[in-house]
């Protein structure tokens, strides 16, 4: 086990710069889940997420948002808005 | 006499009137006509300079009308002054100055613009004092924000003998506070001026970068007799109509033949100059996408192959394509910018092509800089592109065309999934509902005027060249929209004029729909009333989010219900007919009924009841506990 560390640390340290500062820091409160990848990629850059991260609404409300988004200058598909309405129906859903 | 004598000279009179008048003064018939003899050699002197000069004698009111007309002014916005008591006895013999009473000075100021922005024609703006100014000073601030040639006039109530005596109307040194907003603020030291104060407030605003101007005197100078010269524009024009460096142009050139995706911005300047056909003609050679960011006009047809979309967060890099051009070229965009992030990025080489060299290179570094009248400059750029152009630039541009041909067609297939909102038949309506039920009605050539701040618009395929047109607003003083809707179809009737305007910008400025009602404007209002400002309640919860404002649901500034105001209500009480729609059906039957009002020539407004949504939104939004019913003692 500790060889397989040091070697991962070996791994990091070598790992060149340019790659470094590619590795994006995860978003905060966003857990990883499917739709995750689509919603990062497509929301953040217009906005950042402090406005709607205090949001909670089901996955219907979710898919209208998203909608809204379109009218906005959004180009988003019908399968990318899916995956992101579910992922936001399931991570930011009504509270119980 | 004196009078007499100058209007025949200025030739406001014909001979016979001049004739009739000397004999009704008690001059014989035959010393009459000697005079008109005598008279007769400075007159054809005056007439051979092409009217370009007049002397003209009368009060300082009547030289300031006279140099109004000489500036090509035909239409004169006010409010009530008696302090211009003799300009408006100027007016009486001289129709062909209309004036347009407005109730407020600042829907009177957005009228008086957006009749400028319409027309492309010179008019002017009188208040009453500064206390009439500072209502004025809202619309001051955005036509300075849009670069708009308003002069803006108001005398100072404080007459010349006996000022800084404290006045009801008084302020010292009046002129001066519109200084950090216009072009140019003059007060005439003397009431010979003023013929002279007000050209030079023409010259000032209509030479580019527009803007407005202001000018201003003691009013006793209005009711002063004087004699003064009065001057046509078109001797005080510099016509700064100007062309790029050819050095420059032929960098530009070259850059972006050899580019691999050139990105063009348009903005208005393109609209200003009337070059519209000339940024297609470049685009199309170089095979360019094109794009704008936040301007008062649409300035490329939004239908045309190489456009691809609005940036939705202005900055480029927010466009889904292309997303990394190689080089940018602006065309007469100013550029706004209302975050620290460049619009933009300091990757791509930049090219800005505008008029207004002042705002050029203070955000976004130029690697070629072309100060022009875009028109020109777009005609030599394109002489420039198309000498250096070979065959094989002439292949990668076509290639480049197609591809961005392919993402114009599969953009506007996805714009249009809008319509697939789960909410899209709900009531009261989504806003993107109203914008999209409006955009199937409107007329192929209507004029959309858009000060709906918290509603983007789609759908409408904007196209400048003889399609449909966007007034939107630059600047953020709110209330411009029904006084804009008002000027744009006094200067186009011929025009469907369609306001849209948000419930929060509406009550700014509704008195503009009594100048519809009374000049039979038939313009169609329709008021996205959610009876919330929407705007600042998502921004506040942006900027504090998961706060005490968020966890108790109480915000202090947006709310407008409880009791909601009936725009329709306030509508009719300006005389113009209107109703309340709630749902799409409804808001469809009543843009059927609005559709035949303007045909008979009546205004007609809409109050589309819309949804409150996004974050926070409770159906019975909190307000704050003040209520004075439990102090009160007395039932009075």
């Amino acid at each position: 086990m500790l060889k397989l560390l040091a070697a991962l640390v070996g791994v990091t340290l070598v790992m060149p710069p340019a790659l470094a500062q590619q590795k994006k820091p995860a978003a905060a409160g966003f857990p990883d889940g499917p739709g995750k990848d689509v919603l990062v990629s497509k929301c953040f850059q217009c906005h950042s997420p402090n406005m709607w991260m205090d949001q909670r609404q089901d996955r219907r409300a979710w898919e209208s948002t998203l909608y809204r988004m379109v009218g906005r200058g959004a180009l988003w598909t019908e399968d990318e808005i899916r995956q992101m309405a579910d992922y936001l129906g399931n991570v930011y859903g009504r509270k119980q | 006499m004196r009078e007499l004598v100058a209007r025949f000279l200025s030739q406001s009179i014909s001979r016979r009137t001049f004739l009739k008048g000397l004999t009704t003064a008690g001059v014989s018939l035959t010393a009459a006509k000697d005079i008109v003899e005598a008279l007769v050699p400075t007159a054809h002197a005056q007439a051979a300079s092409g009217g370009a000069y007049k002397l003209v004698e009368g009060t300082g009111a009547e030289c300031f009308a006279e140099q109004l007309m000489a500036s090509g002014v035909k239409y004169v916005f006010g409010n009530s002054a008696s302090e211009d008591a003799h300009f408006y006895e100027a007016l009486v013999d001289r129709p062909q100055l209309k004036y347009i009473l407005t109730p407020h000075e600042g829907p009177g100021a957005a009228m008086a613009a957006g009749y400028v922005k319409a027309s492309g024609e010179p008019t002017i703006v009188m208040q009453a004092a500064v206390v009439g100014l500072v209502n004025a000073m809202g619309q001051m601030f955005n036509a300075y924000k849009e670069q708009t040639p308003l002069v803006f006039y108001s005398y100072r109530t404080d007459q010349s003998g006996r000022a800084g005596r404290d006045g009801f109307e008084e302020v010292a040194n009046q002129e001066q506070i519109v200084q950090p907003m216009t072009k140019y603020a003059w007060l005439a030291r003397r009431a010979d001026m003023i013929p002279e104060t007000v050209r030079r407030a023409f010259k000032a605003a209509w030479t580019p970068p527009y803007g407005p101007t202001y000018a201003s005197w003691h009013s006793d100078y209005n009711d002063e007799r004087v004699r003064a010269e009065v001057i046509s524009h078109e001797k005080l024009d510099p016509r700064m109509r100007v062309r790029p460096n050819p050095a420059e142009v032929d960098r530009a050139a070259k850059m972006l033949l050899e580019a691999r995706m050139p990105l063009m911005i348009v903005g208005d300047e393109v609209y200003n100059a009337k070059a519209i056909g000339k940024a297609v003609k470049l685009a199309e050679l170089l095979g360019m996408p094109v794009t704008q960011a936040r301007q008062i006009y649409a300035n490329f047809p939004e239908t045309h192959p190489l456009w691809v979309g609005n940036p939705p967060a202005a900055r480029l890099t927010s466009l889904d394509y292309p997303k990394n051009p190689d080089v940018v070229i602006n065309v007469g965009n100013k550029l706004q910018h209302n975050s620290v992030v460049p619009m933009v990025a300091r990757d791509p080489k930049f090219i800005d092509m505008r008029i207004d060299s002042a705002s050029m290179g203070n955000i976004i570094a130029l690697d070629v800089p072309l100060v022009a009248d875009v028109a020109y400059g777009l005609d030599d750029l394109t002489g420039a592109v198309l000498q250096l152009m070979t065959p094989a630039f002439k292949q990668k541009a076509a290639a480049r065309a197609e591809e961005v041909r392919s993402f114009h067609e599969r953009a506007r297939g996805l714009r249009d999934l809008v319509m697939k909102n789960p909410d899209w038949n709900r009531a009261p309506m989504l806003a993107d509902r109203v914008t999209r039920e409006v955009a199937q009605f409107a007329d192929p050539d209507a004029i959309i005027v858009h000060e709906a701040g918290s509603v983007a618009l789609h759908g409408f395929d904007f196209n400048p060249q003889n399609g449909r047109e966007l007034f939107f607003y630059y600047g953020a003083h709110l209330g411009s929209g029904v006084g804009t809707a008002a000027g744009v179809k006094l200067a186009r009737p011929d025009r469907q004029v369609i306001c849209l305007v948000g419930d929060g910008s509406f009550v700014f400025g509704p008195t503009a729909l009594w100048n519809m009602a009374r000049l039979e404007l038939p313009v169609i209002t329709v008021v996205y009333n959610n009876h919330a400002y929407s705007g600042p309640h998502s921004r506040v919860i942006e900027k504090v989010p998961g706060g005490r404002m968020v966890q108790t649901g109480r915000f202090f500034h947006d709310y407008l219900g409880n009791p909601d105001m009936n725009m329709a209500l306030i509508a009719r009480g300006f005389g113009v007919e209107a109703e309340v729609a709630r749902s799409p059906e409804e808001l469809r039957a009543a843009l059927g009924r609005a559709r035949k009002a303007t045909m008979d020539g009546k205004p007609y407004l809409i109050d589309a009841q819309v949804a409150r949504v996004g974050v926070a939104w409770a159906e019975n939004p909190w307000t704050p506990p003040i209520r004075v019913a439990g102090e009160r003692t007395r039932k009075v």
